[in-house]
């Protein structure tokens, strides 16, 4: 099997799945329990919390554990609207995941907000220097991903956040960092809020956290037993949160090295596929793209029906974001960024892990050109 | 005083000499449909009554019998003694959970036992005269009741009841024969072989894929709208053909304005074939007159060439929001409107030909030896039982 999705989710490190093994067959005991057995969970979570805040160059207080990227998401739009007062405006982007956009939509119509997209450029980041031009002193929420889950597209949180405290020194500024977090990083945070869901790092699903500034005042999301310093209540995950620690601590360790693997996979992988004709790269260059995600369009070949003819030789990849795989209609992201009809039509996203070979790309590529060839003699005449 | 089902039946009506056949037919039917559910069915001129369904299950009962192809309609009645006493408890206690808020209602009477000393009138002003000393909230209005309180005195027992559910009316299935459904994944074919399953018509199905370019979903997808059409047209054999290698012939060697049609030729006569082999008389499509390229008249006279036995289009006068509309109170849009590429969309032509020539595709056809393809596209089919009681 050749897995090429891995930012629809990844597989699990057997060493994290062991602690989460663990955790739920030895020491599950509930961390807000009295006793000593239960006491020792709550240190191991919070030194998970310090580790992940060391990461993120942030706080431990700072860090609050949720169900994964999604809901994070929903704590910071939400959250940030229902804390806001007056006249409101939200600025966001065409090509947010799902978890951002919708909810931006949904959180824009209760708390009666305006919602303004920021310009962007043909890659699918955001047009920094234009960015003047949609902020403003009544915007409550600039929320803007860090890596796009569908081109790879790299925005500059840095530089973002420098405008966003100049022209809109009112808002919080929010970054799903789904797809970037420990691929990406920075030596300040420049956010006020951070969202990070630990499936996409050989973690467990069901688990992530979400950076909140100190000082910044957002309404919380679940009401309980005040769990996660009463913001998000709920019986805290153990086995979920030690397996995303043991996985956070690998990544982190093997960091330079994981990052080397994928970009040459990716590399690979294109230079494999460019000798095939009309094969186009969608967003960003090579080198300026994420290095875990490649997005090629096959022209005159439908994206689904290759994807399914890969899947027969066990090499698994996607047309799109898989939370969006299902939806009826054309592909969002790639029309934001001016991919329409057949280009569109013939996508397919690559995303790779650290675990990924350069003979695995060569193989698929081969299997890719088998199938491209094949089918390009049908297509529409 | 006994709770049971009086289901009235719809065309059977119209039957003569063999209406006793038609009947039976229906309360098989509805035995199939009531599973697991206990109950005694009995016939009983013009009138099908269902006695001993556990109190708690009696709302389910009406509700699966509301999807028996040849009901009417169904009322959960009163059963009591041939005496008037018991008729007028049983009519208080019938009204009891309505008449709690001012209402109007009016008394209707049949007396089919005309040993019973009453009259139809009369049972019609006591009544009234009963109801509404019991209830001050209720009064009578003749013209435009909200509540209508029927007692039908018959030769077993009498009945009271007040509500009254619509079936979906049409023909016991298993009275008309059987035909194959050609059925897609999209919206119009379950349709399709729901109506004619409604004229009593028992279905097997056909369904092509083209592994492995479609996904598992999309085949998953038809297993699971063929379960919903079982619900009202009972079990099913559904054959699951594969279409590549024909389709990439077709591709390779045909006129590429052409493929649609003669996939569709290709379709019928491998549908056709499994027909003969099953016992089913005709075929079902869900095509409409000129929805799409190929269902234009030309086209569909192209089609129909393609086989001997009859092909049956009931959807063929019917504009797509209509068929939409049938098919969301049949259940399958939902489940239709996921979208997979099916067979048909993986390769299409960006013009096929709209008014395509018998002799013409008839020419295109014979540029390959299908004969061999479509054999073992026949030999490799699976074939799946779909149920209304498999539920997973």
């Amino acid at each position: 099997m050749i897995y090429f999705d891995n930012s629809a989710t990844t597989r699990v490190l057997n060493q994290a799945a062991d602690r989460a093994s663990r955790t739920m067959t030895e020491s599950y005991f509930n961390p807000a329990a009295a006793y000593g057995a239960a006491f020792s969970v709550e240190k191991e979570m919070n030194a998970a919390r310090s580790f992940a805040a060391s990461v993120l160059h942030v706080r431990p207080e700072e860090v609050y554990f949720t169900s994964g990227g999604t809901e994070s998401n929903n704590i910071a739009v939400f959250g940030a609207l229902r804390a806001a007062r007056g006249k409101k405006r939200v600025v966001t982007t065409m090509v947010e995941h799902p978890s951002v956009y919708e909810t931006v939509l949904a959180a824009a119509k209760q708390y009666d907000a305006e919602v303004v997209y920021a310009p962007l450029n043909p890659d699918g980041t955001v047009a920094v220097e234009k960015l003047s031009e949609v902020l403003t002193p009544d915007t409550v929420l600039v929320s803007i991903m860090h890596v796009n889950n569908e081109l790879g597209s790299v925005n500059d949180l840095e530089q973002i956040g420098a405008k966003v405290r100049t022209y809109a020194p009112n808002a919080l500024f929010h970054s799903d960092g789904v797809q970037a977090f420990l691929k990406y990083g920075f030596d300040r945070m420049p956010c006020d809020l951070y969202s990070v869901s630990a499936h996409k790092f050989h973690a467990p699903k069901g688990i992530g956290l979400l950076y909140v500034r100190s000082g910044v005042r957002i309404a919380g999301g679940q009401i309980g037993g005040g769990q996660e310093r009463n913001f998000r209540s709920g019986t805290s995950n153990t086995p979920a949160i030690l397996g995303m620690d043991t996985a956070m601590r690998l990544y982190q360790e093997n960091r330079s090295v994981w990052h080397q693997n994928m970009s040459s996979v990716k590399i690979r992988l294109f230079e494999d596929l460019s000798s095939l004709p009309d094969v186009v790269l969608n967003g960003p260059s090579l080198e300026k793209g994420a290095l875990h995600i490649l997005n090629v369009s096959f022209l005159g070949v439908r994206g689904e029906v290759l994807l399914h003819a890969l899947e027969q030789k066990q090499v698994y990849v996607s047309t799109g974001s898989a939370c969006s795989a299902k939806k009826i209609g054309k592909n969002r992201i790639l029309h934001a960024v001016g991919i329409d009809g057949a280009r569109q039509e013939s996508a397919i996203r690559f995303s790779f892990c650290p675990f990924n070979t350069v003979a695995e790309a060569d193989l698929a590529s081969e299997y890719i050109a088998e199938q491209v060839q094949l089918l390009r003699r049908y297509k529409r005449r | 005083m006994k709770k049971v089902l009086l289901v009235r039946y719809a065309e059977i009506h119209l039957k003569g000499l063999n209406r006793p056949y038609f009947e039976r037919m229906l309360v098989d039917r509805m035995r199939d449909a009531l599973q697991p559910i206990p109950a005694r069915i009995e016939r009983e001129q013009g009138r099908v009554f269902v006695y001993d369904v556990p109190e708690q299950q009696l709302a389910e009962a009406a509700r699966r019998l509301c999807t028996v192809f040849g009901i009417h309609s169904v009322s959960p009645a009163l059963c009591v003694e041939k005496d008037w006493e018991a008729i007028r408890q049983a009519a208080i206690s019938e009204l009891a959970d309505v008449a709690d808020k001012p209402s109007t209602f009016k008394c209707f009477a049949k007396r089919s036992d005309k040993r019973f000393t009453m009259t139809s009138e009369q049972i019609c002003r006591e009544l009234g005269h009963a109801l509404l000393e019991a209830y001050p909230n209720l009064s009578v209005d003749v013209h435009h009741p909200k509540i209508k309180v029927t007692v039908e005195v018959r030769q077993s027992s009498a009945f009271i009841f007040s509500k009254e559910l619509r079936g979906v009316g049409g023909m016991p299935v298993g009275t008309n024969g059987k035909a194959m459904l050609l059925i897609s994944g999209g919206i119009d074919s379950p349709v399709a072989g729901y109506m004619i399953a409604k004229r009593g018509v028992s279905l097997a199905a056909v369904h092509f894929y083209s592994y492995p370019y479609t996904s598992e979903r999309a085949r998953d997808k038809v297993v699971e709208l063929a379960k919903i059409v079982s619900r009202f047209a009972g079990e099913m054999d559904l054959y699951l053909v594969s279409f590549t290698e024909i389709q990439l012939a077709i591709y390779d060697q045909c006129p590429s304005s052409e493929t649609t049609v003669l996939m569709r030729r290709l379709m019928m006569k491998i549908a056709e074939r499994i027909a003969n082999n099953c016992g089913a008389q005709a075929l079902i499509t869900g095509e409409a007159i000129g929805q799409v390229a190929s269902q234009t008249m030309d086209s569909l006279a192209c089609t129909d060439d393609a086989v001997t036995i009859p092909v049956f289009r009931p959807l063929i006068g019917f504009d797509k929001e209509e068929i939409v509309e049938k098919a969301q109170q049949i259940g399958t849009f939902e489940t239709s409107i996921q979208p997979y590429e099916d067979c048909c969309t993986v390769f299409v032509p960006q013009h096929p030909v709209t008014r395509p020539k018998v002799d013409q595709l008839r020419a295109s056809e014979a540029l390959v030896d299908f004969e061999p393809m479509i054999q073992k596209a026949i030999d490799e089919a699976e074939c799946m039982k779909i149920s209304q009681f498999i539920f997973d």
